[in-house]
C-alpha cells in the first residue's frame, strides 16, 4: 500500500508544468542594472587576474564605462516611452523608475570620479589591503602602496543595487535589493586609509545598526505577505483597498516597513547612525552615500507607499509628517552645534531628508516631481561639497575640523570660492539649485494644505542657513592661522567631479525647466 | 479558531518541564556522594578536559575565514533545491537561469582562490 | 484555522532578538540576536506560506531568500567585527566611542594590537 503509494508519488513530477508560468523578462528594460551587475562581476574577476598595475585602470574604465552605457540604455527605454511591470511583475520600469535610475548613474559617476582620484594623495583615500591592522608595522608600510581595487566593483554593485532598489515592484526585490547596495556600503565605510579606527568603527556602527533595521524591514514584510498572501505591490494595493484581511498585519507589516526605508534615508528618529558613518568613512564614499544612497532610499520610498498603500485605505500620513517635522528640526538645530565639516554636512543632509520627505507627503503629482528634481539637485550639491572637503588637507590627510578652516578664503580663494556658492545651494539662495528645489518641493506641499509642514520646512531653512555662513564666515573673516591647512591642487578626476557638481548647481538654479520638465512628465508609476 | 491541534504539544512541553524539574530536585536527596578529581572537572564528553591556553585561547584566524567562506558558498546552494523540485516545469529556462547563477557563484569562487582565500598556510 | 501560535512564537522571537540587539554589549552576541530577528520573520513567512492555498509559494522560497541573505550578512559582519577585534582586543561596542565632535588624534596612537604573542594574524575565541 505504501509502496504503490510511493510509486505514484515518484511517477508524477512534484510541480505539474501547467502550473508554472515562466514569467516574462523585458530584456531591453532591466538592460541598464544587467550592464552595472555585469560589469561588477567583471570587475571581481578583474581584481583577481589582471596584473596589479594594470588593475586600477582597468577597473575605473569598467565602472564608468558601465555607468555611462547604462545610462545611454535608461536614455533609449525612456525615448520609447514604455512603463513595464517586468519580470513576473517584479520589477516595474515606469517613470519614476527610469529617472531615478538615471540620477544614480548620473551622480553614480560623479562619485566615481572622486573615488578614483590618486593624486590628492599617493595611492588614493582607500587602505591597500583590508585585513591590516591599523599601528602595525605593516600598516605603515602600505601607506605608500596603491589602494585596493576591490572597492571598484563593490561601487559598481551598491549602484545596481541601487538601480534595482528604486524600480522593485515586489517586496522580495526590494529587500534583496535593499542588501545588495547596503552590504558593498558596510565594507566601504571601513576602507579609508587615513584615520582607520574612526573609519572602521563607522562600517561597525553602520554595520550594526543596517542590520538591525533591516530585520525589522524584513518582519516588515514577512507580515505583510501574511496579510496579503502575496509580496507584489500591485497585489498589496489590491489587499489593501479591499481591507478584509487582517488589520494587525496590516499595520504592524506597514510601521515595520516603514522602520526599514526611513533608517536609509536616515529620517530622525532612525538617523544616529548618519554623523559618525559620514565622518568615518572615507569622503569619496561618504559622497556616494549622501547622493546616491538618497535617491535611491527615497525612490523606493515612494514607489511602496503610493503605489502600495494608498491613503484612502491606510492614512498613514500624521506619522510621516510628525517624521518629518522632527526630521528638519533636529538636522537644522544639531547642525549648528557641530564643529567638523563632515558632521555638519551629515545633519545637513539630514534636514534634507525632512524636506524630500515634504514632498512625497504632497501625495501629488508635483510633490512626486518635486521631490524627484530636490533629490537630483541635492546629489550634486553634495557631491560638490565632499569634493571641496577631500581637497582641504595637511600632512595628516584630511583637515575637517571647522576651526581649522578659518581664513582659508584668503589662502585658496578659488577653493573657497566653490564652497561658499556650494553653502549658499545649501541654504537656499535665489539663482542656486538649492533654491529651485527647496520651491519645488514647498509649493507642491502648499498647493496639497500641508501648511504645518511648509512653515516648519521654511524656519528649518533659516536655522540651518545659519552654520553654512557660519562656515563662509570663518573662512574669509578669520586671520589665517599657523596650522591653516593648505588646499592640494585637485586631480583631473577631482577637478572634473567639482566642475561637474558645481556647474549642474548653477544650472539648476537658473534654467531648472528642462530637469523639472523631465521630472513632471516622470511622475506616473505602474504596478 | 480552535487552539485543539497544538494540545499535545503543550503537553510534551508540560512532561519534559516536568521530568527535567524532578530529575534536578530528586538528585541532591537520593543520590550518593563520592567525588573525585575527574568529577570536580569541567564536564567534557566524558573525556579529560583538553587544557586550555592561557587567556582564553587563540585560534587562527584562518579557521574564522574558512568557516565565513564555507558558509556563504554552502547556503548559495540552497537555491538549487526548489529548482531541483520545480525542474520539470521550468525546463530550458530554470536551466539556463540557473546556470547563469552557478556562474556568478564561481566568480566569486575564483576570485577567492586567486587571492589565496583557500590557502590554509 | 487562523494560525496565531506560530505569529506570536514569531513575535516573541523577534522581540527576544530586538532585546538582545539593544542590551549586549558583545558585537558577535549582537550578530546573533539579529540572526534570531531574521529567523523569526522565517517562521512568519512559512507561516503565511502555510494559510494560503495553492501555488506558488512564495513565502518557502522568501525564506530561502532570507536564508542565504542572512548568510552573507553575517559573513560580511563578522568581517567587520574581526576587525574591531584586531583593533581593540575587545568586541564590546560600548568602547565604540569615536565621534561627536571630537577631535581626533591624528596620528591614531594605538597601543601596539596584542603583546609579543598574539600577531596580527591572530584573534582570540572567547
Amino acid at each position: 500500500m505504501a509502496a504503490e503509494v510511493l510509486a505514484r508519488s515518484l511517477a508524477e513530477p512534484a510541480v505539474l508544468a501547467a502550473d508554472v508560468k515562466l514569467p516574462d523578462i523585458d530584456y531591453l528594460a532591466i538592460a541598464p542594472m544587467l550592464v552595472l551587475f555585469g560589469a561588477a562581476c567583471v570587475g571581481v574577476l578583474a581584481a583577481a587576474f589582471v596584473p596589479q598595475r594594470l588593475r586600477y585602470r582597468v577597473q575605473v574604465s569598467l565602472v564608468i564605462g558601465a555607468l555611462l552605457v547604462a545610462l545611454g540604455l535608461i536614455v533609449t527605454v525612456a525615448r520609447a516611452g514604455r512603463a513595464v511591470a517586468t519580470a513576473g511583475g517584479a520589477i516595474a520600469i515606469d517613470g519614476p523608475a527610469l529617472f531615478l535610475q538615471g540620477s544614480v548613474a548620473v551622480l553614480g559617476v560623479v562619485a566615481v570620479l572622486l573615488i578614483a582620484e590618486r593624486s590628492l594623495e599617493r595611492g588614493g583615500a582607500f587602505v591597500s589591503r583590508a585585513s591590516l591592522t591599523p599601528g602595525s608595522a605593516a600598516d605603515r608600510d602600505q601607506a605608500e602602496q596603491p589602494g585596493a581595487t576591490e572597492v571598484y566593483p563593490l561601487v559598481s554593485f551598491a549602484l545596481a543595487g541601487m538601480m534595482l532598489f528604486v524600480s522593485a515592484n515586489d517586496l522580495l526585490t526590494l529587500f534583496v535589493a535593499l542588501e545588495v547596495f547596503s552590504l558593498p556600503l558596510y565594507l566601504l565605510c571601513g576602507l579609508a586609509r587615513r584615520r582607520r579606527l574612526l573609519s572602521q568603527e563607522s562600517a561597525v556602527k553602520y554595520f550594526l545598526l543596517g542590520a538591525f533595521s533591516s530585520a525589522f524591514f524584513l518582519y516588515g514584510v514577512a507580515l505583510l505577505y501574511g496579510f496579503a498572501g502575496a509580496t507584489g505591490l500591485g497585489a498589496l494595493r489590491k489587499a489593501v483597498q479591499a481591507g478584509d484581511g487582517n488589520t494587525t498585519l496590516l499595520f504592524l507589516g506597514l510601521a515595520m516597513l516603514a522602520v526599514g526605508l526611513l533608517f536609509k534615508v536616515a529620517a530622525v528618529p532612525f538617523h544616529v547612525w548618519t554623523p559618525d558613518v559620514y565622518q568615518g568613512a572615507p569622503t569619496p564614499i561618504t559622497a556616494l552615500m549622501a547622493a546616491c544612497t538618497k535617491v535611491a532610499a527615497f525612490g523606493a520610498l515612494l514607489r511602496v507607499f503610493t503605489v502600495a498603500f494608498p491613503v484612502g485605505a491606510v492614512d498613514w500620513r500624521p506619522v510621516l509628517v510628525a517624521i518629518a517635522i522632527a526630521t528638519m528640526l533636529v538636522g537644522a538645530v544639531l547642525a549648528v552645534t557641530q564643529t567638523d565639516i563632515k558632521r555638519l554636512l551629515a545633519y545637513s543632509s539630514i534636514a534634507n531628508a525632512g524636506y524630500v520627505l515634504t514632498g512625497v507627503l504632497a501625495l501629488s503629482a508635483a510633490g512626486v516631481a518635486g521631490s524627484l528634481f530636490y533629490l537630483v539637485a541635492y546629489g550634486f550639491v553634495v557631491l560638490a561639497a565632499f569634493g571641496v572637503v577631500t581637497l582641504v588637507r595637511d600632512a595628516d590627510g584630511e583637515a575637517t575640523h571647522l576651526s581649522r578652516w578659518a581664513g582659508l578664503g584668503r589662502r585658496s580663494p578659488l577653493v573657497a570660492g566653490v564652497f561658499t556658492f556650494l553653502m549658499m545651494a545649501f541654504a537656499g539662495i535665489p539663482l542656486t539649485s538649492g533654491f529651485t528645489s527647496k520651491f519645488a518641493v514647498f509649493s507642491a506641499a502648499l498647493g496639497s494644505g500641508q501648511v504645518t509642514l511648509v512653515v516648519v520646512g521654511v524656519l528649518s531653512s533659516a536655522v540651518l542657513a545659519f552654520p553654512y555662513l557660519r562656515v563662509v564666515v570663518l573662512m574669509y573673516l578669520s586671520e589665517p592661522a599657523e596650522d591653516t591647512p593648505t588646499v592640494s591642487l585637485p586631480g583631473t578626476l577631482t577637478a572634473a567631479a567639482l566642475a561637474i557638481g558645481v556647474l549642474a548647481t548653477a544650472l539648476l538654479g537658473v534654467a531648472p525647466a528642462p530637469v523639472l520638465d523631465l521630472a513632471a512628465k516622470a511622475v506616473q508609476f505602474v504596478s | 479558531m480552535s487552539l485543539s491541534p497544538y494540545l499535545p504539544i503543550v503537553g510534551l512541553f508540560a512532561l519534559a518541564f516536568a521530568f527535567a524539574l524532578f530529575s534536578v530536585a530528586i538528585a541532591p536527596l537520593i543520590g550518593p556522594r563520592r567525588y573525585n578529581k575527574a568529577k570536580l572537572e569541567a564536564y567534557e564528553c566524558g573525556i579529560e578536559p583538553t587544557p586550555q591556553p592561557v587567556g582564553g585561547g587563540r585560534f587562527p584566524i584562518k579557521f574564522y575565514l574558512t568557516a565565513m567562506l564555507f558558509i556563504v558558498f554552502d547556503i548559495e546552494i540552497i537555491f538549487l533545491y526548489p529548482w531541483a523540485v520545480a525542474y520539470d516545469a521550468l525546463g530550458l529556462f530554470g536551466f539556463v537561469e540557473m546556470v547563469l547563477f552557478i556562474g556568478a557563484v564561481f566568480i566569486a569562487y575564483a576570485y577567492v582562490w586567486k587571492r589565496g582565500g583557500l590557502d590554509w598556510d | 484555522m487562523h494560525p496565531v501560535i506560530p505569529y506570536v512564537l514569531a513575535a516573541l522571537l523577534f522581540g527576544i532578538g530586538g532585546y538582545g540587539v539593544l542590551v549586549r554589549r558583545n558585537a558577535v552576541l549582537l550578530l546573533m540576536a539579529v540572526e534570531l530577528m531574521l529567523n523569526a520573520v522565517n517562521l512568519v513567512l512559512v507561516t503565511a506560506d502555510a494559510t494560503i492555498v495553492g501555488l506558488p509559494h512564495s513565502g518557502q522560497v522568501f525564506a530561502l531568500f532570507v536564508i542565504v541573505i542572512a548568510a552573507a550578512e553575517i559573513g560580511v559582519g563578522l568581517a567587520i567585527v574581526l576587525q574591531l577585534y584586531r583593533l581593540r582586543r575587545t568586541v564590546a561596542t560600548d568602547s565604540i566611542d569615536a565621534g561627536e565632535g571630537t577631535v581626533l588624534p591624528r596620528a591614531e596612537p594605538m597601543p601596539e594590537p596584542g603583546s609579543a604573542q598574539t600577531g596580527p594574524d591572530q584573534v582570540g575565541a572567547r
